[in-house]
């Protein structure tokens, strides 16, 4: 009677996944910019090319995760902005390097847990008003304790972070792929990760599972927080200095590649692979645009479109009736 | 002109699964109150839904004062004068009186499509004034109490120039006083012309107000009589009296030592004073009307909303419990009501479904072996017979009786003693439901105490050993199944009908 026949594994299925999408949009914007530019494919420029993005895209592992529990946090680069404040005026007053960097790591930490912890304590305000909230409160912090000023003179070492190699490849593209892959194991190969998509899906049904809700809730915005201040590191070592309004707007380009990615905005849904990708292709895009000076309005353009077709393709797929029946997850095949 | 104001012949209705309305009729006659009674999920919400143009019905007609009708949606079935008072009032909290009287068809000036406010809110004070109410129309609608938001209900009703008016279940949530509000205002519609559909569980309203009075069960029409020419007990009997084709197979059970004791269970709103204890291998049916307080204990016990009184012993040790995963811990399950909301992720397979409880048991720190979750998810969904080719189908695939046996199988995976089961056939068909009645038996003889919340009276008098009643939050009677009629059970759910303590008489959920 409830007899559905449904394969365990298709390979129409399987390359209908938004992620081929992206895989296939990756490869056509790489064929574009070869051709509009010959020194494209250079390969040194591609390589040092990804140092300039990379940044950023470390916050987009915990975004994944905040977004698949139905959530969001704009104060991220806020908080970018704060430890990498904190970090280089310490410094400057004389405290190590190294200890610096520590604090940097903590006051991410911080930040992304009282994120937490007012979510999960005051559930009547929705993460975007909490997260609102401290965006304001972390970036005047930064502004009140650099006043506008700006702080730098690293030691040499600091610098490796955002401008050295190892074996000719950029360490923050190796850090950026090790980092992917403990991400992806995180969420797509632990119970952590399976709690997360079971309270992005129905939190009731989570809590009636025995599922700490409030606790992951929190784990994962201090993780937010602890990745904005490895940003922090990465962005303030390429710059070489750090000023009160650093990576300012950067909490939309996150959101931006994660939607990008094909994780949903109703939650529950998506994988860390198709943020990742996403990552890669709108890097290349400006890169390749930014190589034949296309100007930067007209590549925002086309992000946004970009962003139009993920948010509408999930919607076009299930032309079902539309009694509420939520479709197909896409966590069923699962993706490291 | 046909005698009746609305007649329906023949209404079938199908949901998925379940069959919601079969060849139900019903006529109205002018002026008249109509009683229509009968137990949870006999179907007169659904047959609301088909008279005010919610629901279309799959077979059947509607006649209005002897026209053929044929409602596409509820503002058809409004303009033709048909209202209905909903027993949780639906209105905007955050506007004013007149504003949620005229929601949708506000007076506007014409050309310049302004919106007569002084108009509206000298019509809405008529309206309210009409009614006896005592508040004036500007007052803000989530300042009112529950029964003058009913009155503004009404005088919505009335501003649309409603023929019919369908009030479902709107004492419920009444006092005394209120109700007694409710009834004059009533009577004073009926005496206007109006005609009156009236939803309740209490026969207190029904001889108080109707004339007539019409029964559904299980979906169907049973009879319609006089208020006064039935006599109670046969109401009663029509309303409960199920034919006996269900199969329940209890199995005998030695009953072992205690497994769960609760001294005292209290919170403020909810229920006071709850105590029982449960054994190994007993079936403990807890029964009651809807909102007795039954759940509200359970869930208690198994830390969703924690008690804030009294004590909880498992296996005679006092433990303090908090949250889901602490019961889950100390060996407690519960199958929640709303399986849909609360007891399944129905975007998801029934195998990652069934583990979701117990991850601790297919991980090793942490990290996920599918393998051990593909055996276990099998071997359980076999264990409870679910109905399905691939444990990786989607349990919003299945039947209401296979998703309920996935929500079972969920507490079978974890090391339980105490199985908590809340309403466990609710909405399942009947051949779903001696399936699950099955599984109960078996959990019970494999040594598992277990605690069934039911409405069903045939299901808690033949399934359980020992029966407890609440009402009003308070346990009134303990029962040895060997002994529970209906008769006895009815009584103790509801103050009896002679009491004089102004308690109200409530027939049904039972």
């Amino acid at each position: 009677m409830d007899q559905v026949n449904k394969k365990p594994f298709s390979w129409k299925g399987f390359f209908l996944q938004w992620e081929w999408m992206l895989i296939l949009l990756f490869l056509v914007v790489n064929v574009i910019n070869t051709n509009l530019s010959p020194f494209y494919l250079d390969s040194v420029g591609l390589r040092d090319a990804t140092m300039t993005f990379l940044d950023k895209a470390f916050m987009v592992f915990p975004m994944v995760m905040i977004m698949i529990l139905r959530d969001i946090d704009i104060s991220v680069s806020s908080t970018v902005a704060l430890a990498s404040v904190v970090m280089a005026h310490l410094y400057t007053l004389g405290v190590p390097m190294e200890l610096a960097v520590v604090i940097c790591l903590a006051v991410g930490a911080v930040c992304g847990l009282i994120n937490g912890l007012l979510i999960v304590r005051f559930k009547e305000l929705s993460a975007v008003i909490v997260t609102l909230s401290t965006m304001i409160i972390y970036r005047g912090i930064a502004y009140i304790i650099l006043e506008d000023q700006s702080a730098g003179s690293f030691p040499e070492w600091f610098g490796f972070l955002g401008w050295g190699y190892i074996g000719g490849v950029p360490f923050i593209l190796i850090a950026f792929v090790v980092m992917a892959v403990l991400f992806g194991l995180l969420l797509h190969k632990t119970t952590f990760g399976r709690r997360i998509y079971a309270i992005g899906n129905n939190p009731t049904a989570s809590r009636f599972s025995g599922v700490q809700v409030d606790k992951i809730k929190i784990l994962v915005f201090t993780l937010a927080g602890v990745m904005a201040a490895i940003t922090a590191l990465f962005l303030t070592s390429r710059m070489g200095s750090t000023r009160p309004n650093v990576a300012l707007g950067y909490e939309l380009d996150v959101i931006a590649m994660v939607v990008l990615g094909g994780i949903s905005t109703a939650g529950g849904k998506g994988k860390m692979i198709g943020a990742i990708i996403a990552v890669f292709l709108i890097g290349f895009l400006r890169y390749g645009l930014g190589l034949i000076n296309m100007p930067a309005q007209v590549l925002m353009i086309i992000i946004g479109l970009l962003l139009i077709v993920a948010v509408m393709v999930p919607n076009l797929k299930p032309k079902k009736k539309a009694k509420g029946k939520p479709p197909k997850s896409q966590d069923e095949q699962i993706a490291g | 002109m046909s005698e009746f104001v609305l007649e329906l012949r023949g209404i079938t209705k199908t949901f998925p699964g379940v069959k919601a309305l079969d060849n139900v009729q019903f006529q109205l006659g002018p002026g008249e109150i109509h009683a229509l009674m009968g137990e949870n999920g006999a179907g007169k919400s659904t047959f609301i839904k088909v008279i005010t143009g919610v629901h279309q019905p799959d077979e059947g007609q509607m006649f209005l004062n002897g026209k053929e009708v044929n409602f596409k949606n509820p503002t058809e079935a409004q303009k033709v004068g048909i209202a209905a008072i909903y027993q949780h009032v639906t209105c905007y909290p955050d506007l004013s009186v007149t504003e949620n009287i005229f929601m949708g068809h506000e007076k506007i000036q014409k050309g310049t499509r302004r919106i007569r406010w002084k108009e509206m809110h000298e019509e809405a004070n008529r309206l309210l004034k009409e009614l006896g109410a005592s508040f004036d129309a500007k007052t803000i609608m989530g300042t009112l109490s529950v029964a003058q938001q009913q009155m503004v209900e009404i005088a919505k009703a009335l501003s649309t120039n409603a023929k019919i008016i369908i009030m479902d279940e709107p004492t419920a949530a009444l006092s005394r006083n209120e109700s007694e509000d409710l009834y004059r205002i009533t009577e004073k519609l009926r005496d206007s012309g109006t005609s009156i559909i009236f939803i309740s569980h209490r026969f207190e309203d029904m001889y108080r107000l109707a004339s007539k009075v019409t029964v559904f069960r299980d979906s169907k029409y049973i009879g319609s009589w006089g208020v006064h020419d039935i006599p109670n007990e046969d109401l009663i009997v029509a309303m409960v009296g199920r034919e006996i084709k269900q199969l329940f197979p209890k199995v005998e059970t030695t009953i072992g030592s205690e497994v769960l004791r609760v001294e005292g269970l209290g919170k403020t709103g909810f229920f006071a004073d709850v105590s029982f204890s449960l054994r190994k291998g007993e079936i403990l049916g807890i029964t009651g009307l809807v909102g007795a307080g039954r759940s509200e204990v359970c869930q208690a016990i198994f830390g969703v909303e924690p008690a804030d009184k009294g004590k909880i012993f498992v296996k005679g040790v006092e433990t303090t419990i908090q949250t889901p995963l602490q019961a889950m811990n100390k060996g407690i399950g519960y199958l929640p009501e709303d399986r849909q909301q609360q007891g399944l992720i129905l975007s998801w397979g029934i195998d990652k479904n069934i583990t979701l409880s117990s991850l601790s048991l297919i991980s090793k720190k942490g990290w996920m072996n599918r393998k051990k979750e593909d055996e276990y998810a099998n071997h359980l969904s076999k264990k409870v017979n679910v109905k399905t080719p691939n444990v990786a189908n989607l349990v919003s695939s299945l039947s209401g009786g296979n998703q309920q046996k996935v929500a079972v199988a969920k507490l079978l995976m974890t090391g339980l003693d105490i199985i908590i089961l809340d309403e466990p056939t609710k909405g399942v068909d009947v051949g779903a439901k001696s399936a699950i009645y099955e599984i109960i038996s078996n959990l019970a003889a494999q040594g598992y105490g277990v605690i069934m919340v039911s409405s069903e009276m045939p299901e808690v008098i033949s399934m359980s050993d020992r029966i407890l009643v609440m009402r009003e939050g308070r346990i009134t009677a303990e029962i040895q199944a060997k002994q529970a009629t209906q008769e006895a059970i009815l009584e103790a759910a509801m103050a009896s009908k002679e009491s004089t303590e102004g308690q109200s008489l409530e027939a049904s959920g039972l």
